[in-house]
């Protein structure tokens, strides 16, 4: 029964789909673990996995723990090879480090180089994207000043507050003013008022026509900022589709949608 | 080139930003200081056991620097989750490898560098004569030996697990052939087969380091090395250096970055 | 809190050790008969030192080959690459030809490794001469600390300060050696040669002499196979000695004697006979 209904709610997906070639595709993707133990088979992570994201989207990734979520940003990344299937960016096969040019990541943990200041680490970042130094320089002021980090751009990393990685990490990650940006839980670890930041930056992304690709456990932010969301559970997609649509079918929140999805029973009380 | 340029930057930052050169190079010149101020049966004169050991406190910083610089690129940048902000640029793991090769070896040439100033000075200060051809040949030779020394923990760090045990088997293999690599031939060929067919492939397969240790020759006041034969010994590390960092790009490049 | 506990632990750990050991070492020294005046260096190092004390000799030979020299793989394949030819120069050995045919070990290259490897070594045979020799000293110090009892380290080290004219110093080196030997007739015999050619005094050189002869007696007579080379050269410099002061009988009675032990007898028989000669002739008393 919970097959069939999500069956029916996958095909609730009319995601926009503006004309025009999409800035993530993902066809069949399956990324498969060998086992550990002996004996063991291999876990397979990611299972048939199609996603389409359109330019101009703010798209949620969402699922629980173990979903397959992080294993599909790393194919996304080049971290990881897919077992099958395949995955492009920008029409770009993400086996070839190109594919990269035009995206910024933030990663879920943020480590940089301890012993480089702000302002190094960004430069380093810079050079690799081939921007010239007066841009570089220009960038750096800009970006240092949306995250609040201008006053402490000579501090090196390492005597940084989990706050303020976090921070230098976005602005890492829109060193080449990324026409996509790939954020893995982006909030976590954030206050209330870095957690506003971030909002606003996607917003503002958003509207200079980026296309955002976050991963999230936080769904009321989720429901906020996101023109459409894919559920993923236990490596196959669930459901995908605007978050309004899915808000208007089920007449609920965000976070039962999800509850539902992923077969989550609350425990009766005696 | 770029790309390679920046990693290799880093490379170089970290070195000078670590407590290890600063260490090595105290150290070695406060050992050199201290025996330079010992007399020997009154002899104010008697200055080459005091430039023998300062070069070979020189040699060990340098195989010390190389090794372990070398050996914590990579692990480090996947222990310290550092790989991952820096592949999602449009960055290709061979880069990495060559960024990290060329950092590695730019930096151990600064602390070579260094080393050999302080060499130099300590050498003619006491005797009032500046060989400067045969230091900068020792010099230069040294630096091309550590970049095939590079490369092979490079190649290392991306075969063994654990870094300790790279620098070790490094270390081990490194001063294997320094000692005993020119001599291999020999004991080949007092083994009986096929031992004496092993020892003599190993003989003909390894790099042979010893080549690009002059020391000797500083030491005791000889003639510089003829220029071809320097070229073609730093033309032969250098293709050394190559297959040892194309077999580290082959175990690479397919590497999964997460366990 | 955890950091003094851990500290008072460690304290009381370190007095309990150091009780024990109170406790112990009597017992310990019995058993192993140590003298008490053993160095440390002796304690920690146990034999081994005999092993540095001889890598540090034989550095001095390299020295004083400018670095051209055999490595232990050379010397396993070639044995006539024995003797060390600072001491092979004390003892007037040095430009010998059997003493340079142990250092053409390098032959013909065996292959082009070998040949380009030449060009990076050392592969010209030199002697370090003159002040030069100064180089070697060092290496033989520390070879005396490390092994006192090794005597031929003074015996050569001696030869080489006289030679850069540090005669004090080697007087100094050779008396240390005797407090460590004092057995040793082979440096009563450098000693005896240092007052006689540097010193210029042959009445203390011979009472010197005749004491290493006196120590040889003690030492090597009944031996199966004694030391005759040390011999001859004692022998031999107490001959030469009382020719060169006019005592021809004496000298001649030395002669014999080291005609007896000479690998030259017939040299020593020449020399015997032109003192006889002159003994005979009317001017001499």
């Amino acid at each position: 029964m919970m097959k069939a209904k999500s069956a029916s709610l996958t095909s609730m997906d009319s995601a926009r789909d503006p004309e025009g070639s999409a800035v993530i595709q993902i066809q069949k993707l399956c990324v498969e673990y060998a086992g550990r133990g002996f004996g063991q088979g291999p876990t397979l992570a990611v299972k048939d996995l199609d996603l389409r994201i359109g330019q101009g989207e703010v798209f949620g990734f969402l699922g629980p723990n173990g979903a397959g979520k992080t294993s599909t940003m790393q194919v996304l990344l080049g971290f990881r090879e897919a077992t099958r299937g395949e995955a492009f960016l920008f029409g770009v096969n993400v086996r070839q480090p190109i594919a990269r040019q035009r995206i910024g990541y933030l990663p879920e943990l943020t480590y940089y180089y301890k012993f480089l200041t702000a302002e190094e680490l960004l430069r380093f970042y810079a050079t690799i994207f081939k921007i010239p130094r007066s841009e570089t320089e220009r960038r750096i002021d800009a970006l240092l000043d949306l995250v609040d980090l201008g006053s402490v751009r000579k501090r090196r990393i390492r005597d940084f507050s989990k706050g303020m990685q976090q921070r230098i990490g976005l602005a890492q990650a829109l060193i080449n003013n990324p026409d996509l940006l790939i954020l893995d839980e982006p909030t976590s670890g954030l206050d209330p008022l870095g957690r506003m930041k971030v909002r606003e930056i996607i917003q503002r992304l958003k509207n200079e026509g980026k296309t955002v690709f976050f991963s999230s456990h936080e769904l009321g932010e989720v429901e906020t900022v996101c023109d459409r969301i894919a559920i993923i559970h236990q490596g196959e997609l669930r459901v995908a589709g605007r978050v309004g649509d899915l808000v208007a079918k089920y007449h609920t929140d965000l976070e039962k949608i999800f509850l539902q999805i992923v077969g989550y029973r609350a425990e009766s009380s005696s | 080139m770029n790309t390679i340029s920046a990693l290799a930057g880093v490379v170089i930052k970290e070195l000078y930003r670590r407590k290890d050169f600063y260490v090595l190079f105290v150290l070695t010149a406060l050992i050199t200081v201290l025996m330079g101020m010992m007399r020997f049966f009154n002899d104010a004169k008697i200055i080459g056991y005091v430039k023998e050991i300062c070069l070979m406190l020189v040699s060990i910083s340098a195989l010390v620097i190389a090794i372990t610089t070398a050996a914590r690129q990579i692990p480090a940048e996947r222990e310290n989750r550092t790989i991952f902000p820096l592949l999602a640029k449009p960055v290709t793991r061979g880069q990495v490898l060559v960024g990290k090769f060329l950092g590695s070896w730019l930096a151990t040439g600064i602390a070579l560098v260094v080393f050999y100033l302080f060499f130099g000075i300590l050498s003619g200060s006491h005797e009032n004569r500046w060989p400067v051809l045969i230091f900068l040949e020792a010099f230069w030779l040294q630096w091309m030996m550590l970049s095939v020394v590079i490369a092979l923990v490079v190649f290392g760090s991306v075969t063994f697990s654990a870094p300790s045990a790279n620098i070790t088997i490094c270390m081990i293999v490194v001063l294997g052939i320094l000692t005993v690599g020119e001599h291999l031939n020999q004991v080949a060929m007092q083994q009986n087969q096929p031992v004496g067919s092993i020892i003599s492939m190993i003989y003909f397969l390894i790099p042979h380091l010893e080549w690009f240790d002059i020391h000797k020759l500083v030491l005791f006041n000889q003639p510089p090395v003829p220029w071809v034969y320097c070229l073609l010994a730093s033309l032969y590390a250098l293709g050394y250096t190559a297959v040892f960092l194309f077999a580290a790009w082959l175990a690479f490049r397919h590497k999964p970055l997460t366990a | 809190m955890r950091t003094s506990r851990a500290i008072l632990v460690l304290l009381l750990l370190l007095s309990a050790t150091f009780t024990l050991a109170t406790v112990l070492q009597p017992q310990a020294a019995r058993s192993t008969a140590h003298s008490p005046s053993d160095s440390p260096l002796n304690l920690f190092m146990g034999d081994s030192r005999r092993m540095f004390a001889n890598h540090f000799y034989v550095k001095a030979d390299v020295y004083f080959h400018s670095g051209f020299y055999p490595s232990i793989f050379d010397q396993a394949r070639d044995s006539e690459v024995k003797e060390n030819h600072i001491a092979a120069a004390q003892q007037g050995k040095e430009d010998k030809p059997e003493q340079e045919e142990g250092m053409n070990f390098l032959g013909e290259p065996k292959d082009w490794i070998d040949r380009m490897g030449r060009h990076f070594r050392i592969t010209e045979h030199t002697h370090l001469g003159g002040e030069n020799a100064r180089e070697i000293l060092p290496w033989l110090k520390i070879s005396a600390v490390l092994d006192p009892q090794r005597i031929e380290t003074y015996t050569v080290a001696s030869y080489w300060l006289r030679g850069i004219g540090k005669t004090d110093e080697a007087e100094q080196f050779l008396r240390q050696g005797l407090r460590a030997n004092p057995n040793s007739y082979q440096i009563l015999h450098e000693l005896g040669r240092l007052l006689y050619e540097n010193r210029h005094d042959p009445a203390r050189a011979r009472n010197i002499w005749m004491q290493a002869l006196r120590r040889w007696r003690e030492t090597q007579q009944g031996l199966k196979e004694p030391d005759e080379g040390s011999l001859e050269r004692i022998t031999g410099d107490l001959a030469k000695l009382e020719e060169r002061e006019g005592h021809y009988a004496d000298a001649i009675k030395w002669f014999e004697l080291t005609r007896l032990h000479s690998p030259n007898p017939d040299d020593v028989q020449k020399r015997i006979d032109s003192l006889r000669l002159k003994l005979a002739a009317p001017e001499h008393p």
